[in-house]
């Protein structure tokens, strides 16, 4: 009988050690997330700052920016679009902050709109993309924008389907409050308020910096 | 007396000891997420296209035996001998070899059971393989003739559709080491066991941490420079043409803003080898030990303001002097490296091992490249020296006599542990004494006749050097020749070696306190790091070692030699 007990008493343990093991290694796993996603946020940004250095210096071989015969670009649907853009990022966050209190209703409507405030701001820039005129585009002017929104947009494009997935994922009840079950959520919106930040960078050269 | 702390012991470790075996060489071929199936699966990819590499460069020096055209019909075949040579060196075997030691090895120093992202490890792998066959492929359709720093016009003009794809690999390489080294930051930062303070991490974890930070800042710009060259190749943009408003400049500026930083990823891994080979190989603590950390980061940090030094003879006048600067204060840190390492060594045990020869090669070698690399900073001297092979010279002493005699001693140093067998230390020796005299005398003439003015890149040359050409290609093969020595090596010991056992160099840190080869979750408990990775010669010291002894092999205490 003692022996028996003994066993049960040693299984109960194992088990305890077990669960505690298992939550200091989910533990780690949201911090290594974390940082690894910081990391990859600072790295990357590196790619759009190297895309700025070409906007720069390709203007030293003009004496005036935009070069002289190139109207400068409209700032009215860009600003739209930029404006469009944020509030994507704060709905994103808005929604992130819902989940952890478990608002799940909550959070789809407004990851939802994120979702549609990022894809208004994608079509503009693709209209933008494509009606550069032939002036700008005989000059590095317009070169550069295209170069900066496309390689933009490919980022925010597959950003934007990553939103798209977790919301499929989210209206299958898959993400708890809990931070350490829903990385997914908080992972997309990271990525997609790094396509703001690195947005907001390019908004300032292409359109602002003169 | 200080408390022993014992990494693991007890009747399961020795249990789980009886049944570590070498996993099958099948495990190499595939898909896997174990950090050290990964680190071999990079180091023997790697040493496959170091000798692709090293075969193209016996291909130059047969080239140049003679000062007029023969191995090769053109100029234009040799301009891509040289570049698929500097590009095969330097994107598919240092970068890749040092993310196989790094993978190995790290994370075992750390007593950490894998990569904080094993899948994201598997993954950067497996990006090299395709992109090395894109590289290759492209000498075989029209070869890339640029150099492989790819300058356009050069890159834009003049080459064929190789380049295209020579661009397209190095993107996919770039992409590999960037989230290799997001790994490496991860882990080195989050993974240690609690008694692990950052100032109690050994030295290789210090050089990788760096290593890895200069690499996820500085490769987003190769992969903005190289998107640039492929548009302008495929898409007609003009961003490098200046018929069209764009700059040749450009290319200059952002790609060296990632190639310079890249020759510190290159070798401070390198640094961190001799750190740790030095020490254990000549028993006594490593002299200045947060020193030699924190140079490895200032390394990191300077390396980013010296660039343009690359373009003394294109820069703005006005900007040389800074750069010229910079580039002499990065000599700096690297000297605090240099005397840390004498430190360590003077009045030490020293064991003249293999792995310690080679170490002590790399720093009579290093220190060449690195006095040959502050005369190069010197504007005066180096617009005189520009574009010859004072510079072949002076990079091959700091890449070859650095990286890859580090390469070397990490080899000797590690294969215990990822084979579980000991290198031949006579074949070891021998090998050492041709690539020494080989690297030396290969490589030193090279600087007078840069300084007599032969220009690098060149299949045809001044027949005054034909003498001098004729040495160096003659001590290049036997160079060439000294590679099939540690192949035979590797193959032959693998098979054949002595058994190492746990910790063959009586080492502290925590890589050795684990079967050689570990078993799949590195440890079965959490090990406990000594106090201090490198307190040779104390008591405490010698008894942690004896305990890892115990705990892994029953070998005999006597045999094994006191500290």
């Amino acid at each position: 009988m003692e022996s028996v007990d003994l066993s049960m008493t040693s299984a109960i343990k194992r088990a305890e050690k077990q669960k505690i093991s298992d939550q200091r290694a989910a533990a780690l796993r949201l911090k290594n997330n974390r940082l690894g996603m910081n990391i990859f946020q600072l790295s990357w940004i590196m790619a759009f700052v190297a895309l700025i250095v070409v906007n720069w210096q390709l203007r030293f071989n003009y004496s005036q920016w935009p070069p002289a015969g190139v109207p400068p670009f409209d700032l009215f649907l860009p600003s739209a679009a930029t404006l469009a853009l944020l509030c994507s990022s704060v709905m994103v966050a808005q929604a992130l902050k819902a989940l952890r209190s478990g608002f799940a209703a909550a959070f789809l409507v407004k990851w939802r709109l994120a979702i549609g405030l990022g894809t208004l701001f994608m079509a503009i820039i693709v209209y933008e993309f494509l009606n550069v005129s032939d002036a700008a585009m005989a000059t590095q002017y317009g070169n550069t924008f295209r170069l900066m929104t496309g390689f933009h947009f490919v980022h925010a494009l597959a950003i934007l389907a990553i939103l798209c997935r977790v919301y499929q994922g989210a209206r299958l009840g898959k993400y708890a409050g809990a931070e350490q079950d829903s990385w997914a959520v908080e992972g997309a919106a990271k990525l997609w308020h790094f396509v703001s930040f690195a947005w907001m960078l390019f908004y300032a050269v292409l359109y602002w910096i003169r | 007396m200080a408390t022993i702390a014992v990494p693991l012991g007890g009747q399961e470790a020795r249990q789980e000891i009886e049944t570590v075996r070498r996993p099958a060489l099948s495990e190499y071929l595939r898909w896997s997420v174990d950090h050290k199936i990964i680190g071999v699966q990079y180091g023997v990819t790697a040493l496959l296209f170091f000798i692709v590499g090293g075969a193209l460069a016996m291909g130059i020096r047969l080239e140049l035996w003679t000062p007029e055209l023969d191995l090769m019909v053109s100029g234009a075949a040799y301009n891509s001998l040289f570049t698929m040579h500097g590009t095969i060196m330097i994107f598919l075997f240092i970068i890749p070899m040092w993310a196989a030691y790094g993978n190995f090895v790290v994370p075992l120093q750390l007593g950490a059971k894998d990569m904080a992202f094993p899948w994201l490890n598997a993954f950067a792998f497996w990006l090299i393989p395709p992109a090395g066959v894109v590289m290759l492929l492209g000498y075989f359709v029209s070869p890339a003739e640029a150099g492989w720093t790819s300058y356009p016009p050069l890159s834009t003009l003049f080459s064929g559709d190789g380049q295209t794809l020579w661009a397209l690999g190095a993107h996919l390489l770039g992409l590999s080491s960037i989230l290799g080294s997001i790994n490496f930051i991860v882990t080195i930062l989050n993974m240690r066991p609690p008694e692990m303070t950052i100032w109690r991490m050994p030295l290789l974890c210090w050089a990788v941490l760096a290593t890895s930070i200069i690499a996820v800042m500085a490769t987003p710009f190769l992969a903005g420079a190289l998107t640039l060259l492929l548009l302008d190749r495929m898409t007609g943009t003009t961003f490098f043409d200046a018929a069209g408003g764009g700059d040749v400049l450009l290319w200059q500026n952002i790609f060296w803003f990632y190639s310079h930083p890249a020759v510190y990823i290159m070798v401070l891994p390198g640094m961190g080898v001799l750190s740790e080979v030095l020490a254990i190989h000549s028993r006594k603590p490593v002299f200045g030990y947060r020193m030699v950390g924190l140079s490895s980061m200032a390394i990191a940090i300077v390396g980013f303001t010296v660039w343009a030094h690359h373009m003394f003879t294109s820069l703005q006048p006005e900007l040389r002097i800074p750069f010229m600067i910079t580039t002499m204060i990065i000599a700096v840190p690297t000297g605090i490296k240099m005397f840390s390492w004498l430190g360590t060594i003077w009045g030490g045990k020293i064991r003249f091992t293999s792995a310690m020869l080679f170490a002590l090669g790399f720093m009579s070698m290093f220190v060449i490249g690195g006095i040959t690399g502050v005369m190069l900073a010197a504007l005066p001297f180096d617009i005189h020296v520009h574009d010859t092979y004072f510079v072949v010279s002076h990079f091959h002493f700091v890449l070859f006599g650095g990286s890859v005699f580090a390469i070397y001693a990490a080899l000797y140093h590690w294969f215990p542990k990822i084979t579980g067998r000991m290198m031949d230390e006579t074949l070891g020796r021998i090998h050492f004494v041709f690539t020494y005299f080989g690297f030396l005398i290969t490589f030193f003439p090279m600087h007078i006749v840069g300084m007599l003015g032969m220009p690098r890149r060149v299949a045809v040359y001044d027949p005054a050097f034909t003498d001098f050409n004729r040495l160096i290609s003659f001590a290049a093969f036997v160079l060439g020749f000294s590679t099939f020595i540690v192949l035979y090596n590797i193959v032959r010991s693998y098979f054949h070696g002595p058994i190492a056992g746990a910790n063959p160099w009586r080492a502290l840190t925590l890589e050795w306190a684990t079967t050689s080869p570990p078993p799949p979750t590195n440890f079965h408990e959490d090990p406990i790091p000594y106090e201090d990775p490198y307190g040779y010669g104390t008591e405490a010291a010698t008894a942690y070692i004896e305990a890892i002894d115990m705990a892994f092999d029953r070998r005999d205490p006597a045999s094994a030699g006191a500290d």
